[in-house]
């Protein structure tokens, strides 16, 4: 892949980001936290951000949201080959829920 | 006393709406809001079409700590601790909110949720009153519903540690022939 192409790949993915935490947020916010794993000051100040302000944002060369499982173990239960996948799955949440969510500095 | 506010009831009776829609017993109404019982019975025959299932609520700690319900329990325990945590949502409106997230997760992965809403507000009381607590898995350091009384050294969750024959029912057994026999 060529720089410019991945440039603008990375720019689709941070705006779809965006777009898809603002549409979350502003139909349930408690709800959004708890999908997106991001404080409740974060969500208010996503959610009330202009699409003009969106497209600065999302212009970048580093993607925006980064890998939120950075745990071997929670990551091992997801892509493992268990016979029994949604208790897997089942557990990596129960997991995953405990962790603490990206807060605004 | 102030006469009663309209608009307190209008809110009253929504939120009972959305608890009878997904699946709270009278009793939990009847804690929940202010409204009589000869209203909330119209309401819920309305809402349900069909009258309230009479008798008590079940009342046994028991049934939180064996495997299967154990798993599901403690899921929505994490999300309902998750929600309290970092979200304004309390009391009941957080107990709603963390069985919908609850609801959406069993529902991806097609597992029947055997925690119905009644059961989770009850374990929620259990909670206040210490009958059930949390203990954290040796092995996977998550969270599960356990016995206060217990002994939590060395604890290993049914996860870690499913106990033999665990989710081995006939009913799994039907659902994997099944599968065998489309394919």
């Amino acid at each position: 892949m060529n720089k410019e192409k991945l440039f603008d790949e990375i720019r689709d993915a941070n705006l779809n980001y965006l777009l898809l935490a603002q549409a979350l947020i502003r139909e349930d916010q408690d709800a959004a936290v708890y999908r997106l794993g991001i404080s409740e000051d974060l969500a208010e100040l996503l959610s009330a951000l202009s699409p003009a302000q969106l497209i600065k944002i999302a212009s970048s060369t580093t993607l925006l949201c980064r890998l939120r499982y950075d745990d071997r173990l929670i990551l091992d239960m997801l892509v493992s080959h268990t016979k029994d996948k949604p208790m897997a799955r089942t557990h990596a949440a129960i997991l995953g829920a405990s962790r603490p969510v990206e807060v605004l500095a | 006393m102030a006469g009663k506010s309209i608009v307190n009831e209008a809110h009253e009776i929504k939120l009972a709406i959305e608890l009878v829609q997904l699946g709270a017993r009278l009793q939990v109404l009847e804690v929940e809001t202010s409204l009589s019982r000869e209203r909330l019975l119209r309401l819920y025959k309305e809402v349900k079409g069909v009258s309230p299932p009479k008798g008590m609520l079940p009342f046994s700690t028991d049934w939180f700590v064996t495997w299967q319900p154990n798993i599901h329990a403690s899921l929505f325990m994490e999300i309902h601790r998750f929600l309290t945590a970092n979200t304004k949502a309390r009391g009941i409106a957080a107990a709603i909110k963390a069985f919908k997230l609850y609801l959406e997760h069993a529902s991806m992965d097609a597992m029947e949720p055997i925690l119905s809403f009644t059961r989770a507000w009850t374990l929620l009381r259990y909670f206040d009153s210490k009958l059930l607590g949390l203990a954290e898995c040796g092995k996977c350091s998550g969270h599960f519903v356990v016995n206060p009384l217990d002994l939590h050294t060395n604890f290993v969750c049914g996860l870690c540690a499913p106990p033999s024959r665990a989710g081995k029912t006939r009913k799994a057994l039907a659902a994997t022939e099944a599968v065998v026999f489309s394919a």
